[in-house]
């Protein structure tokens, strides 16, 4: 099991945030919080880069729709990057590749 | 004094001789009047006869007062009285002689003096006694420490007292937690049946079989499964995992449990079923910022076009595809396109799956603690689809229980891997016996558990 590591740069479309290691139940509320300290304005769009996450459990699906929803709420749009194969097979799996905007 | 091997120095010999010889002079009346104790000599009859400047000073008394004047009980304190008579005297009249007896004494400004007091008789020639001689040490300082003794005694023996009330407090503390831990086992066990039904109820020309497993035992299970009448003939059933862990999760259970059997009693049309709940949970949680959602298979089972083959009709939220053994050996995946996680968007596209079971085919439902199980080392070696497939084929055709059985064992296998809640449910048609038998079963068909 790896630690949760997140870290944010900002780009001319909006901020990216790259998450590390485990999304699950004891390390997801953290990205949810992270998420939830973003500002972020009408137009823009988060992304969250997925390239360096190794697991991704209900907590964590639950803790990226979260941040789907705060991107709404404040008028914004948010697109998941680099999802790994595996993850994205759940995603397939429960229907989620078709709730989020991913990017290669 | 050191002397040391070499010739004695004579001069130095000679003073140390002189200042002995100079407190030996001391007379032995001065000796005895100025003792560092208290002497007295009395009469046989307790009578004193002689006491020393000592004793007097200590007592405050004159001499004249003193001699041929009192006894010597005279100068004891009550109490001291009592044990003289009592125990001092009569030992002292036995043993003739008698050492470090505690008594108290009374000063002549009436303050307590307690001393050890050692006496003995002196005999005539004859052995007659003649008259007593006794010495007294002042034994405040001994008292004052025995009393210090006490004290510590006393302090630690409250000290033991408190450590013991600490100790019992503990125990109490213990026991309390220990009671409190059953009776939250036994809700979290009252709970739990709440969310799954303790037994399968039986349905006609049905096999069921069913395992659930839970990860840990002090977190309520996410995993939850049911089968229930609809009307006559037709039975619904549904099988699903909800987000999170723990008590959250489970009221999330509880309340998606009750929701789908309300449901499915109003309109039974599985992705009807999925979608009242999908409102009901968006409405719950996720509108309320508190995304929670489920996975969930619901279907119903109702008599085909004969009696020997039942309608399955199901839709699925988010949930890993249901399996169909068939009866020639097949294994199959039943395909439930266009299902979401049920609960995260406030209108969610469900689609109805249709199959048919004949006689010997098994519809396995399973949640994803056995396709994510973790076979190997890391959290991305999982059991998997394709091995699950592999497996079914392995096994088809099968019933229900050994279906169930077959993969219980394989859940074993994975050990630590099995690190998710898991729940399996199996529903097949009894296979017919042989080719000759009648279109409708007899009431006592063997192979029927149901029955």
């Amino acid at each position: 099991m790896s630690p949760l590591n997140t870290s944010c740069h900002d780009t001319a479309a909006g901020p990216v945030l790259r998450v590390t290691g485990d999304l699950d139940y004891e390390h997801a509320p953290a990205l949810r919080r992270r998420v939830e300290e973003l500002i972020l304005v009408p137009g823009q769009c988060l992304v969250i880069d997925l390239s360096g996450l190794d697991f991704c459990d209900s907590s964590g699906i639950t803790a990226l729709l979260a941040a789907l929803r705060h991107a709404q709420a404040k008028g914004a749009d948010l697109a998941l990057a680099a999802v790994p194969a595996n993850i994205l097979r759940i995603f397939s799996v429960v229907g989620l590749d078709r709730v989020f905007t991913l990017q290669a | 004094m050191c002397r040391t091997a070499e010739e004695p120095e004579p001069d130095a010999d000679r003073g140390t001789d002189a200042a002995f010889s100079a407190l030996l002079e001391d007379s032995a009346e001065d000796l005895y009047e100025q003792a560092p104790c208290g002497y007295l000599s009395t009469l046989m009859d307790g009578t004193i006869a002689k006491a020393n400047a000592t004793l007097l000073g200590w007592l405050g008394l004159e001499r004249q007062a003193v001699v041929g004047r009192m006894r010597f009980t005279d100068l004891l304190t009550v109490g001291g009285k009592l044990y003289h008579e009592t125990h001092f005297a009569p030992l002292l009249r036995m043993q003739g002689e008698l050492g470090g007896i505690a008594l108290e004494m009374r000063t002549g400004s009436g303050d307590r003096l307690p001393v050890l007091v050692s006496s003995v008789v002196k005999y005539g020639s004859g052995g007659e006694p003649l008259l007593i001689r006794t010495t007294v040490f002042d034994a405040s300082d001994r008292r004052a420490y025995e009393a210090q003794l006490l004290r510590r005694r006393q302090e630690a023996e409250q000290a033991r007292a408190e450590a013991e009330r600490q100790r019992e407090r503990a125990e109490d503390a213990l026991r309390q937690a220990e009671s409190d831990r059953a009776r939250l086992t036994e809700a979290l066990a009252a709970l739990q049946q709440s969310l799954v039904p303790t037994s399968l109820p039986a349905v006609p020309d049905l096999e069921s079989a069913v395992y659930y497993h839970t990860a840990s035992p002090d977190r309520l299970g996410g995993d939850f499964y049911d089968l229930f009448p609809l009307d006559e003939d037709r039975w619904a059933f549904f099988l699903g995992d909800v987000c999170g862990k723990g008590p959250a999760a489970a009221s999330l259970t509880s309340l998606t449990r009750y929701t789908l059997r309300a449901a499915a009693l109003h309109d039974p049309e599985p992705a009807t079923t999925l979608a009242t709940l999908n409102t009901v949970l968006h409405e719950q949680y996720t509108a309320a910022g508190d995304p929670r959602y489920c996975t969930a298979v619901f279907g119903t089972i109702e008599p085909g076009h004969d009696r020997q083959h039942r309608t399955v009709r199901l839709a699925s939220g988010g949930h890993p595809p249901a399996l169909v053994l068939r009866a020639d050996g097949r294994a199959e995946f039943l395909a439930t396109p266009g299902g979401l996680l049920v609960g995260i968007l406030p209108d969610a596209p469900f689609t109805t799956a249709q199959t048919t079971l004949a006689p010997g085919d098994t519809l396995l439902l399973y949640t994803d603690g056995l396709t994510e199980a973790r076979t190997g080392p890391t959290r991305t070696s999982l059991f998997g689809d394709d091995a699950l497939h592999a497996f079914a084929t392995d096994h088809a055709p099968a019933g229900p229980q050994e279906v169930i059985t077959a993969l219980t064992g394989l859940l074993k296998s994975f050990g630590d891997g099995l690190d998710d809640d898991t729940a399996l449910l199996a529903l097949g048609v009894p296979a017919t016996r042989a080719t000759t038998a009648p279109t409708t079963p007899p009431a006592t068909n063997p192979t029927n558990p149901a029955r």
